[in-house]
């Protein structure tokens, strides 16, 4: 006898059979309903909800097999097992009985021990069917409350991973989610001397945990670039952070770039992730070799910021991707690989195809295989600045219109602090509070950076720039500048800016005084014209963006009036 | 009783009259009153030669015959029910009285069982 008592509904227009098999199953211990006929069953069914039916076959009005259709069809998702007695006996009836949505059939005449066995046997299964449903519910439930989750943050996600200039002119860019959360991140960011910053990079995983480590990435990334940090800077901020939070284990394959449209280079760091390639509008090829750690991998003090650098022309192009598209697998398993990538590049006739070709290979190769990794594919491509398509104020908030426009700072760097500390990114900050100022970052960042680094390495540490004529000249220069850097002790730099509002503008004045002898600086306007010189490059280019620069006491002051008017 | 056909099925009626209790006796009540309609539906169906009217009278007269635990009666239904199914009603009719010969007896019997 089963432990819970059941409600069974008997049809039976036989009243003999029906008193029989109410009588045996009420002594099972079970409520018995009753209906004569098809139609009353149906409506027991509607008004009684009986947990288990027992439905004869031939009825009047309407027979056991409409009866079971209109009854599944009413029960929907739940199973309420039907049982159909009969006397019939051929392999057809029966199967017919089956086909109409009976779940088993009871021979005449009725077996009490076997009738019981049916009816346990049925229960067990309605109630694992409704367990089942229940439990499938309820990871429905979870289901949706997790994608629902994953879309909010995902929103969070994009605002803080979009702010850059992924847009940009230059940039064609594929992110394909395998999920909602995809584990690649592409983050793209002027940078305040003009230049860009474009970060590539494929979290271990998928879905919320590499979302997580993605975060901080952008906020680092964007925060770092905007305030004029160098690339090497970023990155090492990037690995310490990612290696603070990560789990072992976890860490993030990255490529990053530091593209410079004025002096047509770029500087590539690859960690972890598969080789760069450079395409020359001419048609060679440059690999770049993947010879870093991913980020997040090591301590602070063994990461290794060593990157490569290349002449990039107009029209030259730099790519870069996950290790998706290379393992990209068609229906028979086998990989898209780094042979069927390159041979892209052969015989290229129009270079701004070749994104789309990639595109369009690695699409054709999957055909209807899986994908088991993300997809990701950026290329950047080498143009004159102005043609970015970026508009300079875009990442300006209007309301910064209020802010200091009249303020004066000094800053003085003395002995150690001098040789490991880089005070661009500091004073970049606060003299771009000046509002409208910003749109003038680059010319701002450029002028300071000259000026602080030629009272450093003229002024303080006696370089000189005459040295850097030659290749050779130039690595003796860099082994001068770190020898006299660490025997830095009375040395000074102090840095004066002003600024003072003009009608819709202002005037940002630099002195930058140092505790060197000074030079002769009488002939100076003549000589700085010289521009076949590489080293002389930064005075022709100072003259040009101030209003006033000169040489001041002993050539160890620097005055520069930079003028700036927005429409 | 009589003396040729073993009309009832004894173990089957002991286990019947366990099952029903005090509610035995309006079993074979019903029974019989319910088989004296099917008798005559068999027989109308029979004389208009209605061969599926008959075929289905006897089937469900057929299933509570063997529940009941009359076995001679239920194999006599199921000839008739066959002869319904392939519409043959040929010697339908001596089938039918022997039906209701056989019923005439079955009845006496249970009135006995009571």
């Amino acid at each position: 006898m089963s432990a819970e008592p059941l409600k069974i509904l008997i049809a039976d227009d036989n009243d003999s059979d029906r008193m029989i098999l109410q009588a045996i199953v009420r002594k099972q211990g079970h409520k018995v309903v009753t209906a004569r006929d098809g139609v009353e069953a149906v409506e027991q069914f509607k008004t009684t909800s009986p947990e288990i039916i027992l439905l004869d076959a031939l009825m009047p009005r309407m027979d056991g097999f409409e009866a079971a259709r209109i009854i599944k069809q009413l029960a929907g998702e739940e199973l309420v097992p039907i049982i159909f007695l009969t006397s019939l006996t051929d392999a057809k009836s029966l199967a017919q009985c089956l086909d109409a949505g009976g779940d088993d059939f009871l021979s005449k005449p009725y077996n009490r021990v076997i009738l019981e066995a049916k009816i346990n046997a049925f229960n067990r299964m309605r109630i694992m069917h409704s367990t089942l449903q229940s439990q499938r519910d309820l990871i429905a439930e979870n289901n949706d409350h997790l994608l629902q989750e994953q879309q909010v943050a995902k929103t969070v996600f994009d605002n803080v991973a979009h702010l850059g200039c992924l847009h940009a002119k230059n940039i064609k860019h594929l992110l394909s989610p395998l999920s909602v959360f995809n584990g690649d991140v592409l983050f793209a960011c002027q940078k305040p001397s003009g230049g860009m910053h474009v970060l590539l990079g494929d979290f271990t995983g998928h879905g919320l945990p590499a979302a997580i480590g993605a975060m901080p990435i952008a906020e680092i990334f964007y925060g770092m670039t905007n305030k004029g940090f160098a690339m090497t800077d970023v990155l090492r901020e990037i690995n310490q952070k990612l290696k603070q939070i990560l789990p072992v284990g976890f860490f993030c394959c990255a490529c990053m770039i530091d593209m410079s449209f004025a002096r047509g280079d770029v500087e590539v760091w690859v960690g972890g992730l598969p080789e760069a390639v450079i395409y020359k509008s001419g048609g060679e090829l440059i690999k770049i070799p993947s010879n870093h750690l991913p980020l997040g991998v090591l301590t602070a003090s063994r990461f290794a910021t060593e990157t490569y650098r290349y002449d990039m022309s107009e029209g030259d192009r730099i790519f870069m991707w996950s290790d998706g598209i290379i393992e990209a697998r068609n229906v028979d398993g086998d990989m898209f690989g780094e042979d069927r990538l390159y041979e892209v590049y052969q015989d290229v006739k129009n270079p701004s195809t070749i994104f789309s070709n990639i595109k369009q290979q690695v699409h054709n190769f999957i055909g209807e295989g899986e994908r088991d990794d993300d997809l990701t594919i950026v290329e950047v491509e080498m143009v004159p600045e102005d043609r970015l398509g970026l508009d300079a104020d875009v990442h300006l908030s209007k309301s910064a219109l209020m802010g200091p426009v009249n303020w004066g700072l000094s800053y003085e760097l003395r002995g150690e602090t001098l040789k490991d500390f880089n005070p661009l990114p500091l004073l970049l900050h606060v003299i771009m509070e000046v509002p409208g100022l910003r749109l003038f970052s680059g010319q701002v960042y450029t002028v300071l950076a000259e000026l602080i680094s030629n009272a450093l390495e003229h002024g303080v540490l006696k370089l000189d720039s005459n040295l850097k004529t030659t290749s050779e000249g130039f690595a003796q220069y860099y082994a001068l500048r770190m020898q006299r850097l660490s025997s830095l002790d009375d040395a000074w730099v102090r840095i004066s800016i002003d600024h003072q509002p003009e009608k819709s503008g202002g005037v940002l004045s630099i002195k930058i005084e140092d505790s060197g002898e000074g030079f002769d600086y009488s002939g100076f306007k003549d000589a700085k014209m010289n521009k076949d010189r590489y080293s002389g490059r930064g005075i022709p280019l100072l003259d040009s963006l101030c209003r006033r620069f000169e040489y001041m006491g002993a050539g160890n002051i620097v005055e520069a009036e930079f003028a700036w008017k927005t429409e | 009783m009589n003396d040729k056909v073993e009309h009832l099925d004894f173990s089957a009626l002991a286990e019947l009259r366990e099952v029903m209790e005090d509610e035995f006796e309006i079993l074979i009540e019903t029974y019989l009153h319910d088989s004296a309609e099917r008798v005559i539906q068999i027989k109308e169906a029979a004389q208009a030669r209605d061969a599926e009217a008959l075929s289905r009278a006897a089937h469900s007269f057929k299933g509570s015959c063997t529940n009941v635990g009359v076995p001679v009666l239920a194999n006599l239904c199921m000839e008739v029910e066959q002869k319904g199914k392939i519409d043959n009603l040929e010697g339908i009719d001596e089938l039918v009285a022997s039906i209701e010969q056989a019923f005439l007896e079955v009845s006496e019997l249970m009135k006995d069982q009571i």
